[in-house]
């Protein structure tokens, strides 16, 4: 298995940065693409995920 | 990593993972029922994660092998499980910018999930070549040809209509004002 290349901070891995992706596919694809996924990321996350991580928070913290 | 330190940066993939998800499936409730597993395994593996590596990578990589995995038991409910029939729906064209970015997650589940997870890796999540590779475990050549494949049927799929909407560079950086801006433009 090839080594991850690179870190990512949580801070930077919610931004998608623009890479050479660009010289593949054209920028109006590349750009619906990253817009229609930044749409998603720009929702409130649902409370049960909220709820999911408490759980395991306190999971951890009780044992 | 202490738990905690993983459990927050978690927290803070779960939009990019809510993302992927919806990506591979087309599905918001499904998607998310992606993420939840996902979640739930990466807590329950959290040792085998290196910390230094890309998290977020490794995460990807199981939320596709839940999705992976959900797609191989569908297979015996369902006698679609690939959305062949359903991606039968005629792509309308409409110059409305959120019409648009439905016709483009619905031209996406027409493709082959390959050639569809390659794209949205490089293309939507900002990983790598090489990180894509890492997800789908297969040669950084691989993930290029799918891609180029990807690419080619999407904009069979799109159309000249995308093309004449966008311009030539329109897309380049959209954002939510260059496409509102242009919403209602024909």
């Amino acid at each position: 298995m090839i080594a991850m290349s690179e870190k990512t901070k949580p801070e930077q891995a919610l931004i998608a940065p623009v890479s050479d992706q660009v010289e593949q596919v054209p920028d109006w694809l590349g750009g619906r693409l990253r817009r229609m996924f930044s749409d998603v990321m720009d929702e409130p996350v649902p409370d049960e995920f909220k709820a999911l991580l408490k759980q395991l928070e306190d999971k951890e913290r009780g044992s | 990593m202490s738990e905690d330190r993983f459990l927050d940066q978690v927290t803070a993939l779960l939009p990019a993972l809510r993302a992927f998800g919806r990506s591979l499936c087309g599905d918001p409730a499904r998607a998310d029922d992606l993420v939840q597993d996902t979640v739930l395994k990466a807590w329950t593996n959290r040792e085998q994660f290196q910390s230094g590596s890309n998290l977020k990578a490794w995460l990807f990589t199981i939320l596709r092998n839940c999705y992976y995995s959900e797609l191989r038991h569908r297979k015996f409910e369902v006698e679609d499980p690939d959305g062949v029939c359903a991606s039968q729906v005629a792509v309308s064209p409409d110059h409305d910018a959120k019409l648009h970015l439905r016709d483009l997650n619905r031209a996406l589940q027409e493709l082959p999930v390959d050639q569809r997870e390659a794209l949205i890796l490089v293309c939507a999540t900002g990983l790598s070549y090489e990180e894509a590779a890492d997800v789908c475990q297969v040669a950084v050549g691989t993930i290029k040809s799918r891609i180029a494949r990807a690419r080619d049927r999407l904009i069979d799929l799109l159309g000249e209509d995308a093309a004449r909407v966008a311009g030539p560079a329109a897309f380049g950086d959209a954002d939510s004002k260059e496409l509102s801006q242009r919403s209602g433009t024909s």
